[in-house]
C-alpha cells in the first residue's frame, strides 16, 4: 500500500541539467577516447582528451558553486560514514549516497590524472601530447607508461560504478541511470527534509566559459614559453 | 659571476662581440679576466671533463680524447669533383647490359641533377671488372696498384649525400654543413685534441690537381668556422716554398726576427690586456708557432731527405706539385705527429665534356696520378706500423650517376664519356686502427642507382671518424648562435659499428 | 532479487567475460595463467641464439612500443616469454615457419607499406637482421638453442656504446700517481699523456723529443711505468740501457722502438709483457721476434723478416 503511494507520487527533480550533461559527456568522451587510440586516430584522442580535461576542471569549479546535489559537500562523507554505508546501507540521500560520492571524487582524480598524463605522452611515432616537449622524451615516455596503466583504472572504476548501478536498479529497485537522464528521482526515494537548491544553467555556461578560457591562455603561455 | 678565461673565450665567439662592446664591459669585466688568467696559469691544462674548453694561451696544446681512441691522427684523401665509383669499385653487371637504354623514368622523375635534364641513357662501366684479394672483392683495373691492398680496406659503397654541387657537397664532407661558415673535420679534431707536435700546425692541407677547376668551396672547406681560428687548417706546398711567407726574407737573421717578433708580441700583449679578444691570443699563438715552423716545417716537408727508393715507390718528384709528393709529405707528417693530414686531388669531375672532363680522358689520368702513390702511402704507413694509429680515408664529395651526361655536345659526343653528379650513393674507402678491414659495406641496387643495404650518411662518417679518434660525437661541441655546434649537425647521426673491428 | 543473487550474477558475468576475452586472445590467456602462475614462463637461456642474436635487435628496433613503456596491440618484445606470446590478435611468431609468422611479415613489408615495422619514421631492420630473424623462427624458434647453432647467421655487430665520464671516479682512479704525473708532465713536457679523460692509463710519447730523450729520461718516468699502456720510443736515443724499464712496463699494449739504438737484447726482454700487442722496432732479427709473434704481437719494421 504504501509502496503503490510512492509510485505514484511525484518526482523531485534532484540533478540539474550541467550535471547531467557533464556524465554523459564523460560517458561519450571516455569510450571515444578508448576507441580513437585503439584505431590509431590521434587527432580525435587528442580532442576527446582536451574535451574530458576543460569538462572535469568544470565539474571541480561546478562541485564549488553548483546545485546542492552537484557540491562536494554534499557527497564527500567521512569514511565512518562511507564504511557504514556499504554496510548496511543506512540512510538516505537526495544525491549521491557516500559511496557513490566517493565513486565519483576517484573518478575525477583518476580521469583527471589520465587527462593530464595525456598531454605529456607520446605514441612514439608521431603523435605526442601537447606538452610532451616541455618535460623532454624520457619523462614523456615514463608519462605514457603512467597514461596506460590508469586507463586499466579508469576500466575498473568504471566497472564497479555499473555493478553498483546495477545492484540499484535489480536488488533495490532504484533507476538510477533514468534519474541522471530525466534529473528526476521518485519522492520515495528522497528524504523529505531534503532541500535542494539549484544554481540557475547559464552560472554553468559562465563557468564553462571560464574554463575555456584559462585553457587557452595557459596554453598560449605555455607554448610561448617553450618556443619562443 | 667569475668567468674564467675559457668561459670568456667562449662567450665572446657565442656572442661575436666586437672589442668595442668588449670594452664596454668596463674595469670589473676585464679585472675579472685578469684575475682568471693569472690563476689560469696555475691550473693544469689537462682536464678529466666532459668540456672542451680550452686555455686560449696554448690553444693547440695537446689533450687526451675522451675516451680511449683507436687512432691518433687521420689523413684524409679528398677526391674533388668525385670519381666515378661504378668504374673503380661498384661492380654492376646489369647495368652493363642496359648500357645505352634509355634510363627508367623513376630515375629522374621528381629528381634534380647538376646537368642531366629529361631521360637520359643508361651508361655501362667503362672498365672491366674482376675479384681480388681474401673475399674476391670486385674491383676495376683502373687502380691496379691500391687493388694489391684491398685485404686492407674498408669499402663503404653505400655513402649518401644530400648535396648535388661540388662546391656544398665539399662543405658537407668537410664540415659536416653545405654552407660555408662552419668547422671543418680537421678543426674539431684539432680543437679537440690539439696539437701533438708544438712545432708544425696540427692540422695540414695539401693540395694538389688535374688541369681544370680546383677547391670549388675554396678554403671554408679547411677553415675553423665558428671554431677560433687557430684551429683550422694550413696549407703547405710540396713544391717550393712548403709554406708561403714563412721563410725570413734575404739577409734576416733567425735572431733579429726573433727581435722582431718579441716586439710585435710585446705589442699584442698589450692589446691583449686592453681588450681581451682571444683572436689576439690566437694571433701571438700563431706568429710563435710560425717561428717555430720555419725550422721543423722545411724538414719536414723536404722529401728530398727520403731515400731514391721511397721517392720511386711513391712515384715522387721533389720540386713538384703532385700527389705523389703530397702523399710523401703525408706520411713524414703522420711521424712528426701533426693530428689531421688533408690531402685534396683536383679534377674528377668527368661529365665527358672535351676538356679533362671524361671518364675515357681525365679520370684515366687521375686513377694514374692518384693510384701508385695512395698505395705506397699504405704500404709505408702499414710497414712502419703506423696504420695502427692513423686512419686513412678516400673518397668524393658524391658519386656519379648510372646514366650518361655529355657536354661534348652532339658531334663529338661519342668521343667523350661521362657522369653526372650523384647524390644516392658512392663509394669511399677507410683503413686504419680500429676499422675492420677487407670488407665491404653496404650494397646498391643493380644499377648502381641507390642504396639497398645499411646506408651511410656523411654525418655517420663524420660520428664514426670521431668515435676513432677518441670522442661522441655529441660531446664534441661548441657554443654559437645559441646551438651547442656539433660536426654531425643537429640531424641525428650514428657510429657506424658494423666497419670497426 | 537478493543481493547475494546479484553479486553472485555480477561474478558469474565477470568470469564468464574473462574467459571469453581469453578464448579471443590466447595472448591475453597466456599472460593470465602465466600471472596466475598455472602456466610455466618460457624463458630464454642467457646464451642462447635468441638471447644473444634476437632479443638485442628487438631491443633496438621494437620495444619502445612493444615493450614495458608502451605495449601496442597487446605485444611485448621485450623478454622471450612476451615475443612467444604474441599480441591481441594472436601470436606473432610460428615456429619453424617465417613466411607464416605475422612478426617475420611485417618487418620484411616494403616501408611504404602501413602494416611495415618498424614503422615509418624509424631506423628499419637491416638485411642481416632480418636474416637473422628468419633464421630463428626457421630453426624453431627455440629460446634455448644455443647461438652457435644456427649456421649462416651474419656477423654480430655490437653497437657502439659511448662511454660516460665521471670526473670524480676518474680522479680516484688517478689519485694515487696524480701528483707524480703532473711533476713529469712538467719536467718532461708533452711526453706523458694520459690514455683519455677517462682512464688513468698513461701514454708515453718521446718520439717527437728526437734525440734529446735518453735513457736517463726514461729512468724518471720509473714510478709511473705500470700505468703505462703505450711507449713511443721512437727516433729517440734510448738504448738497450733502457731494457729493464721498458720491461717493467707490465701494461704495455704498444711499443715503438723504430730508429733507436735497442737491438735483440731489448727484444727479449718483452716476453714477460703479457699484454703486448703491437711493437715497431730496429736492429732486431726475426728469430727474437718469431715468439713475440707467436703470442700474437703484430711486430713492424723487422728488416730480416716478412
Amino acid at each position: 500500500m504504501a509502496n503503490d503511494l510512492r509510485e505514484h507520487t511525484p518526482h523531485v527533480q534532484v540533478w540539474d541539467a550541467p550535471t547531467r550533461l557533464f556524465h554523459w559527456a564523460i560517458v561519450i568522451l571516455v569510450f571515444v577516447s578508448w576507441l580513437s587510440v585503439d584505431q590509431g586516430f590521434m587527432t580525435v584522442h587528442l580532442c576527446s582528451g582536451l574535451a574530458l580535461l576543460a569538462l572535469l576542471v568544470f565539474r571541480i569549479g561546478w562541485g564549488l558553486i553548483g546545485s546542492t546535489t552537484a557540491r562536494f559537500r554534499d557527497f564527500l562523507h567521512p569514511p565512518r560514514t562511507v564504511l557504514a554505508y556499504l554496510r548496511n546501507g543506512a540512510g538516505m540521500y537526495a544525491g549521491h549516497n557516500p559511496a557513490g560520492g566517493l565513486m565519483v571524487i576517484a573518478l575525477i582524480l583518476v580521469l583527471l590524472a589520465q587527462a593530464v598524463t595525456g598531454l605529456f605522452a607520446n605514441d612514439g611515432l608521431h603523435f605526442s601530447g601537447p606538452l610532451a616537449l616541455l618535460v623532454g622524451d624520457d619523462a614523456s615516455t615514463r608519462l605514457t607508461a603512467v597514461h596506460s596503466t590508469i586507463f586499466n583504472v579508469i576500466l575498473l572504476l568504471v566497472w564497479s560504478h555499473v555493478v553498483a548501478v546495477g545492484f540499484y536498479l535489480f536488488v533495490k529497485g532504484h533507476n538510477l541511470v533514468k534519474a541522471m537522464v530525466t534529473g528526476k528521482k521518485p519522492h520515495a526515494h528522497v528524504p523529505a527534509e531534503a532541500r535542494i537548491t539549484f544554481t540557475r544553467s547559464y552560472i554553468a555556461l559562465l563557468l564553462l566559459l571560464l574554463v575555456l578560457t584559462a585553457g587557452a591562455v595557459a596554453w598560449f603561455t605555455i607554448q610561448g614559453g617553450a618556443f619562443l | 659571476m667569475r668567468k674564467t678565461p675559457s668561459d670568456l673565450f667562449e662567450q665572446l665567439h657565442r656572442e661575436q662581440q666586437t672589442r668595442r662592446q668588449f670594452v664596454g664591459w668596463g674595469a670589473g669585466g676585464l679585472g675579472a679576466f685578469f684575475m682568471n688568467t693569472a690563476m689560469a696559469a696555475q691550473q693544469p691544462t689537462t682536464s678529466t671533463g666532459l668540456s672542451f674548453k680550452r686555455d686560449p694561451s696554448a690553444p693547440l696544446s695537446a689533450l687526451p680524447p675522451q675516451f680511449p681512441a683507436k687512432v691518433k691522427r687521420v689523413i684524409y684523401l679528398h677526391m674533388g669533383g668525385a670519381p666515378s665509383q661504378l668504374e673503380l669499385f661498384d661492380h654492376k653487371p646489369t647495368l652493363s647490359r642496359f648500357g645505352g637504354q634509355l634510363c627508367p623514368e623513376s630515375f629522374v622523375k621528381g629528381k634534380r641533377f647538376a646537368f642531366i635534364r629529361g631521360v637520359p641513357k643508361l651508361l655501362g662501366p667503362q672498365f672491366p671488372f674482376h675479384q681480388t684479394g681474401r673475399n674476391g672483392t670486385w674491383i676495376s683495373d683502373r687502380m691496379p696498384h691500391t687493388e694489391k691492398l684491398i685485404d686492407d680496406l674498408c669499402l663503404i659503397k653505400s655513402m649518401k649525400t644530400d648535396q648535388f654541387n661540388h662546391a656544398p657537397a665539399q662543405l658537407l664532407v668537410q664540415t659536416g654543413d653545405a654552407r660555408t661558415g662552419h668547422a671543418s673535420l680537421g678543426s674539431w679534431v684539432t680543437y679537440g685534441l690539439g696539437s701533438e707536435n708544438q712545432n708544425l700546425p696540427g692540422f695540414i692541407v695539401l693540395a694538389s690537381s688535374g688541369p681544370g677547376p680546383t677547391a670549388n668551396a675554396g678554403k671554408p672547406l679547411w677553415g675553423s668556422g665558428f671554431l677560433p681560428s687557430v684551429y683550422q687548417g694550413v696549407e703547405c706546398r710540396s713544391a717550393g716554398e712548403p709554406i708561403l711567407y714563412l721563410n725570413n726574407p734575404h739577409d734576416v737573421s733567425r735572431a733579429s726576427r726573433r727581435q722582431v717578433l718579441d716586439a710585435v708580441d710585446a705589442i699584442n700583449q698589450q692589446t691583449r690586456k686592453e681588450f681581451g679578444n682571444p683572436e689576439t691570443v690566437a694571433r701571438i699563438a700563431q706568429y710563435e708557432l710560425a717561428f717555430r715552423m720555419q725550422m721543423e716545417a722545411s724538414e719536414a716537408m723536404d722529401i728530398r731527405r727520403e731515400p731514391g727508393a721511397v721517392l720511386a715507390r711513391y712515384g715522387a718528384e721533389p720540386g713538384k706539385t703532385s700527389y705523389a709528393n703530397n702523399c710523401l709529405v703525408a706520411r713524414r707528417l703522420a711521424e712528426r705527429g701533426v693530428r689531421f693530414i688533408q690531402l685534396y686531388h683536383w679534377g674528377w669531375d668527368s661529365h665527358g665534356s672535351p676538356t679533362d672532363e671524361g671518364i675515357n680522358i681525365g679520370f684515366v689520368k687521375r686513377c694514374k696520378e692518384t693510384d701508385q702513390p695512395t698505395a705506397a702511402l699504405l704500404r709505408d704507413l702499414k710497414e712502419r706500423g703506423l696504420l695502427e694509429d692513423t686512419l686513412v680515408v678516400w673518397g668524393g664529395e658524391f658519386g656519379r650517376t648510372p646514366m650518361e651526361d655529355n657536354h661534348g655536345g652532339s658531334t663529338e659526343a661519342s668521343k667523350y664519356v661521362g657522369r653526372d653528379h650523384h647524390t644516392a650513393a658512392f663509394t669511399i674507402w677507410m683503413t686504419g686502427g680500429g676499422v675492420r678491414t677487407g670488407m665491404v659495406h653496404g650494397e646498391t641496387d643493380d644499377m648502381g642507382y641507390d642504396v639497398v643495404k645499411d646506408p651511410v650518411e656523411v654525418r655517420d662518417l663524420h660520428a664514426t671518424i670521431l668515435y676513432l679518434l677518441g670522442f661522441d660525437y655529441q660531446k664534441l661541441n661548441f657554443a654559437y648562435q645559441g646551438l651547442d655546434q656539433k660536426l654531425t649537425g643537429v640531424k641525428p647521426a650514428r657510429v657506424v659499428s658494423q666497419i670497426l673491428a | 532479487m537478493s543481493a547475494l543473487a546479484y553479486f553472485g550474477g555480477v561474478t558469474v558475468a565477470t568470469v564468464l567475460g574473462l574467459g571469453i576475452a581469453m578464448l579471443l586472445r590466447p595472448g591475453f590467456a597466456h599472460a593470465v595463467l602465466q600471472s596466475a602462475g598455472l602456466e610455466s614462463i618460457p624463458i630464454s637461456d642467457g646464451l642462447s641464439f635468441y638471447a644473444v642474436r634476437v632479443q638485442p635487435l628487438f631491443d633496438a628496433h621494437c620495444i619502445s612500443c612493444h615493450g614495458a613503456a608502451r605495449e601496442k596491440g597487446g605485444l611485448r618484445l621485450d623478454s622471450f616469454a612476451g615475443t612467444m606470446r604474441g599480441g591481441k590478435h594472436g601470436a606473432v611468431i610460428a615456429a619453424g615457419k617465417a613466411q607464416h609468422s605475422e612478426l617475420f611479415t611485417r618487418i620484411t613489408l616494403p616501408a611504404t607499406d602501413d602494416k611495415a615495422m618498424p614503422p615509418s619514421g624509424k631506423t628499419p631492420m637491416n638485411t642481416d637482421d632480418v636474416t637473422v630473424i628468419r633464421l630463428w623462427i626457421a630453426a624453431g624458434a627455440s629460446g634455448t638453442l644455443p647461438v652457435g647453432a644456427i649456421k649462416g647467421a651474419p656477423r654480430l655487430v655490437t653497437p657502439v656504446k659511448m662511454p660516460e665520464i665521471n670526473p670524480i671516479a676518474v680522479r680516484k682512479l688517478r689519485a694515487p700517481l696524480a701528483g707524480q704525473v703532473a711533476e713529469l708532465q712538467n719536467r718532461l713536457p708533452g711526453v706523458i699523456a694520459y690514455d683519455s679523460r677517462s682512464s688513468a692509463d698513461l701514454i708515453l710519447d718521446a718520439s717527437l723529443k728526437r734525440e734529446a730523450f735518453g735513457d736517463a729520461d726514461l729512468r724518471l718516468l720509473a714510478p709511473l711505468r705500470a700505468r703505462i699502456v703505450e711507449a713511443n720510443l721512437s727516433f729517440t736515443a734510448v738504448t738497450d740501457a733502457s731494457a729493464p724499464q721498458i720491461a717493467a712496463m707490465t701494461a704495455l699494449r704498444t711499443l715503438r722502438l723504430a730508429d733507436t739504438k735497442t737491438s735483440d737484447a731489448t727484444i727479449r726482454t718483452l716476453a714477460s709483457l703479457k699484454a703486448l700487442r703491437v711493437l715497431a722496432v730496429a736492429n732486431a732479427s726475426s728469430a727474437t721476434l718469431t715468439a713475440l709473434r707467436e703470442k700474437g704481437v703484430r711486430v713492424y719494421g723487422d728488416v730480416n723478416g716478412e
